[in-house]
């Protein structure tokens, strides 16, 4: 009774058979087509979206490569790294958060609060402190508390902390450097962040027991200097001293080999420490250059424009009016020319006029009658003048290209000057007298030190510069640096000449102050007023060098805007012949007991 | 000839091959909404950081949809379009009704989830009505059809049918799109079946087409986004979802990573349980895995299709073509979405997908081809 009858008309008829065989034909069909999409997807693409899934799983643990360290020419350290740790806790990781709390409060020396905020706040990974110790970082990791993350990590470490501060330069948090040597090799020093590869899940968490890929990181290479952290330390202390003395704004010393521009120090008072480069140092730290450089000295935070002042060396980056100091350079091309003989007589009545101007001596009355020599000794300008006028402004500037005063010396340091002098087609007479006595025109210290240096070792160009080799650490092979030299700047008797002449006036000239007793030292000292003129701010100048007769050290001393006597030859030049009698004996140039016989 | 129920039971056809293979296909799917679900359950709090948080409730879902599909089995198909007792109402229309009433309930009193009302709460228990809609959908058109198979033939009849059906498939249009659109195609695809006139069918398809086209085109700026979004399914930042599937599938090769071993699904594909779990099937199961799970719907379909043809009435072929679309687009639009073959569209994996009601309602379906296959006469 309950079967329903069905007519035929209820039947299900082969048209509707049809039309359902023919929607299962289209699923069919469709299916095949996807699997196919699916195996295009899989097979063809499965490297290209593999690689992208893999890059979105992977993280990318730096290991940070050692950086390289710079060593001074008697292998000392002066930059080098000490291990730091990070630590750093997982949220989802930590099973006690108090006593995690607890002894990372403890042991960091961290406020209990500061360390609660970032232990409870829900993130993947939160930094509780960098630069930690490792001594500390050690004792933490002994805890073996869940959650709570060691990483291992190194910081740039100068043992010396002021030491030639401007030179070598310092690093950023990146490892990168930023100002000095740092920068300049760079590219040697940092090596390659190595890393460590792990899976991790969308929010960043690591996979436990996941296969890890691990890419070694390769150090940086080392970096010999022909620095000195002796002749360093000495001129730290000389420069301070007339520093201090002289109530001066700053003083700088360059102490070079004249054979071959390799610089034994650089020094520009105040210093700055290096493992604290963003504070200023401490305004009365007399004698702290070796200080360990504890951290957080009470250093006010400094704008980054005081910040650039603090950091800028100026023996590379400012130029001056050499001054006198110059004059060796006129006398040499004036020499080499042939256009003066060594006596040859000048008189000298306390001027000289060029067209219609008169250029004053720095002696009021006038140094009379004297030679060629005797002008040199005494500094006299109008000499100078006399013979910069004999040259020619063609010839002084062909001698101002040989001796490359025109040019950068291309020192191994960022930010140096160029020279800033008149174009020789508006030279006139006057601007030429000028320049013959060192005035109108400007270089950096290290200029007038490489073309002196040319001038007195035989007549070649040197290339300032601090890098000797590049150190492999791993193999100890160490990689020399070459330097370009140029020979012919002056012929060997030029230059024979110019060496008695300038020991003759630190013998008997200006530079008398500079002497030390039982050496040949030649010199030079120089006086430049700043500019603007008259307002009584001067850069008191002495360029000494030993031994005369083949000189292998020269040292340059700046001493800018000393209080009351701002002569050269009366400030600067004492600073040379203490800064000589410290390294001479040191660098093992012996004394010849004949000189102070001759005495 | 002896006693109706005597003949039935002897001659009586269950189609047991076909209830293994749905109770393996669930099964299968249980397992992968657990291994695409566990991580996302693990560190959520709303989800108690339970890891089987989502194999629970679809374990339950499961258990009540093979009860029902049992139950719905063993029941006369044809029992649905008696009225029942003295009334004049037949039960599939109180379903159909019921559906509309539900459909129209869920705009008002539904729970919003990501900005959609879809979900109705019944003591505790969330189920979308929208899944009701479909098997209502697919028994009253085929109860109209079996009224009169003739009118198919014509326009007007066509358009009755249509008419009839259009006011559940709008009401599920408002908030569910794709639901009406799948919905939309099975009662086409039902009456595409009753025809004669199939190139009427062909014309009509494209007309829609057309329309869909323009749609797209006029419709807003969130569909021509989806648009967008597909055809730069790498660099558009909103495919993030497809995109990440696509590595997944893309990550699994030949053989997979291993069954519970994928990546994407540690957060890098959201809800990966959900709509996109056959990426996961994909990159733990590999080529392999997929062809497997495809190939494993195309047995499913076959044997309804089977069924279908050898239904004792046209009410029983209908039901069985109507289930079968409703399963095999749902496969190859799931399939072609996450494969980056058509625009995003929200229709879920068959019986493997999470989703209690979806899950439960298409068990009630297979209950109903299982009822059918009962009453097949063998000759």
């Amino acid at each position: 009774m309950s079967v329903i009858n069905l007519s035929k008309e209820g039947r299900v008829k082969a048209f509707q058979k049809r039309g359902m065989a023919f929607v299962v034909i289209m699923f069919i069909t469709l299916a095949v087509v996807l699997i196919c999409r699916l195996s295009y997807l899989m097979i063809c693409k499965a490297d290209y979206y593999g690689e992208i899934a893999r890059e979105l799983h992977e993280r990318e643990r730096a290991v940070k490569a050692k950086r390289g360290v710079l060593y001074d020419r008697n292998g000392t350290v002066i930059a080098g790294n000490v291990s730091v740790s990070t630590i750093s806790v997982i949220h989802s990781q930590i099973k006690e958060p108090e006593r995690v709390i607890e002894i990372l409060s403890k042991e960091l020396g961290l406020d209990t609060e500061y360390v609660r905020k970032r232990v409870e706040k829900i993130s993947s990974r939160e930094k509780v402190k960098s630069n930690v110790p490792k001594e500390t970082s050690d004792i933490i990791r002994e805890y073996n508390l869940a959650g709570v993350m060691v990483d291992e990590d190194y910081k740039r470490y100068y043992p010396y902390s002021t030491l030639a501060s401007h030179v070598i330069g310092f690093t950023g948090a990146d490892n990168q450097g930023i100002i000095g040597l740092e920068v300049t090799y760079d590219k040697y020093l940092q090596g390659q962040d190595g890393a460590i590869l792990t899976l991790t899940n969308a929010r960043g968490i690591e996979i436990e027991n996941a296969a890890e890929n691990r890419k070694e990181p390769v150090n940086g290479k080392g970096l010999l200097l022909s620095l000195d952290i002796n002749i360093q330390q000495y001129a730290e202390q000389a420069a301070k001293k007339v520093l201090e003395q002289k109530q001066a704004k700053a003083a700088s010393i360059i102490v070079m080999n004249p054979q071959n521009g390799e610089i034994y120090a650089m020094v520009t008072t105040p210093e700055f420490d290096l493992n604290n480069p963003f504070t200023a140092p401490e305004t009365d730290s007399a004698g702290s250059a070796q200080d360990d450089g504890s951290e957080n000295k009470s250093g006010k935070k400094l704008s980054s424009d005081e910040l650039n002042a603090m950091w800028r060396n100026p023996c590379i980056s400012n130029t001056y009016e050499p001054g006198s100091t110059f004059k060796i350079i006129t006398a040499a091309a004036a020499l080499e020319e042939n256009v003066v003989k060594l006596d040859d007589t000048f008189s000298c009545p306390g001027f000289i006029t060029v067209e219609d101007r008169r250029i004053r001596c720095h002696k009021a009355g006038g140094h009379g009658a004297e030679t060629f020599k005797q002008g040199i000794m005494n500094s006299c300008n109008p000499v100078f003048i006399t013979i910069g006028a004999r040259l020619g402004v063609d010839n002084f500037y062909k001698y101002l290209d040989r001796f490359k005063v025109l040019y950068k010396t291309g020192v191994d340091l960022p930010g140096e000057a160029g020279t800033i002098i008149h174009k020789q087609k508006n030279v006139g007479a006057v601007e030429l007298a000028t320049v013959s006595f060192g005035q109108s025109f400007q270089i950096t210290p290290l200029r007038l030190m490489a073309t002196a240096s040319s001038i007195v070792n035989g007549g070649h160009t040197v290339v300032p510069h601090f890098g000797v080799g590049i150190v492999d650490d791993a193999t100890d092979r160490i990689e020399k640096i070459q330097y370009e030299s140029e020979s012919g700047v002056v012929s060997d008797g030029v230059s024979q000449t110019m060496r008695s002449l300038l020991e003759a006036v630190v013998s008997e000239g200006t530079g008398k102050k500079a002497y030390v007793e039982g050496f040949h030292i030649g010199g030079k000292t120089g006086t430049s007023e700043k500019l603007p003129r008259r307002n009584g701010k001067y850069i008191a100048s002495c360029l000494g060098f030993a031994p005369a007769d083949n000189p292998t050290v020269m040292a340059l001393v700046l001493v800018d805007e000393p209080q009351g006597i701002y002569y050269g030859g009366t400030i600067a030049a004492p600073v040379i012949g203490e800064l000589f009698e410290n390294i001479l004996p040191y660098l093992g140039i012996e004394k010849d007991s004949a000189v102070s016989l001759e005495e | 000839m002896k006693g109706g129920r005597k003949k039935v039971k002897q001659q009586s056809y269950y189609d047991y091959s076909m209830l293994i293979l749905v109770i393996f296909i669930v099964a299968f799917g249980l397992v992968m909404v657990y291994s695409a679900s566990s991580y996302t359950a693990q560190t959520k709090q709303e989800y108690n950081y339970d890891a089987a948080y989502f194999l629970k409730k679809q374990t339950w879902a499961v258990l009540l949809g093979i009860l029902a599909m049992l139950i719905v089995s063993k029941f006369d198909y044809r029992l649905l379009i008696r009225p029942i007792g003295h009334l004049k109402i037949r039960l599939v229309t109180c379903l159909y009704l019921l559906s509309i009433v539900l459909q129209i309930v869920v705009l008002f009193a539904g729970k919003e989830l990501n900005g959609s009302k879809r979900w109705l709460n019944i003591g505790g228990m969330g189920f979308q009505p929208s899944e009701i809609t479909k098997i209502a959908v697919i028994l009253y058109t085929s109860y109209l059809i079996y009224k009169a198979p003739r009118a198919m033939n014509k326009g007007l009849g066509v358009v009755r049918v249509f008419i009839f059906m259009l006011i559940p498939i709008m009401a599920v249009a408002i908030e569910n799109f794709s639901t009406a659109l799948v919905i939309g195609v099975i009662m086409a695809g039902i009456c595409f079946v009753s025809s004669k006139k199939k190139w009427f069918y062909g014309i009509a398809a494209l007309i829609c087409t057309g329309i869909g086209g323009l749609f797209i085109v006029l419709g807003g700026a969130y569909r021509v986004e989806r648009f967008e979004i597909w055809r730069n399914i790498e660099t558009h930042e909103k495919g993030h979802q497809i995109r990440q599937g696509m590595y997944a599938i893309a990550s699994g090769g030949m053989f997979g990573t291993g069954l519970g071993q994928s990546m994407q699904k540690l957060g890098f594909i959201p809800e990966a349980f959900n709509d996109m779990i056959f990426t996961i099937i994909c990159e733990e199961l590999g080529l392999f895995g997929a062809i497997v799970v495809v190939s494993m719907f195309l047995i499913l379909i076959w044997r309804i299709f089977i069924i279908a043809v050898n239904a004792p009435d046209l009410f029983g072929g209908l039901i069985c073509a109507g289930v079968l679309i409703h399963i095999a687009l749902q496969v190859i639009l799931n399939i072609c979405v996450v494969t980056n073959f058509v625009p995003a569209t929200g229709v879920s994996l068959p019986f493997i997908s999470y989703g209690g009601t979806s899950v439960s309602i298409l068990l009630a379906e297979m209950g109903l081809v299982l009822s059918v296959s009962n009453r097949i006469e063998s000759r």
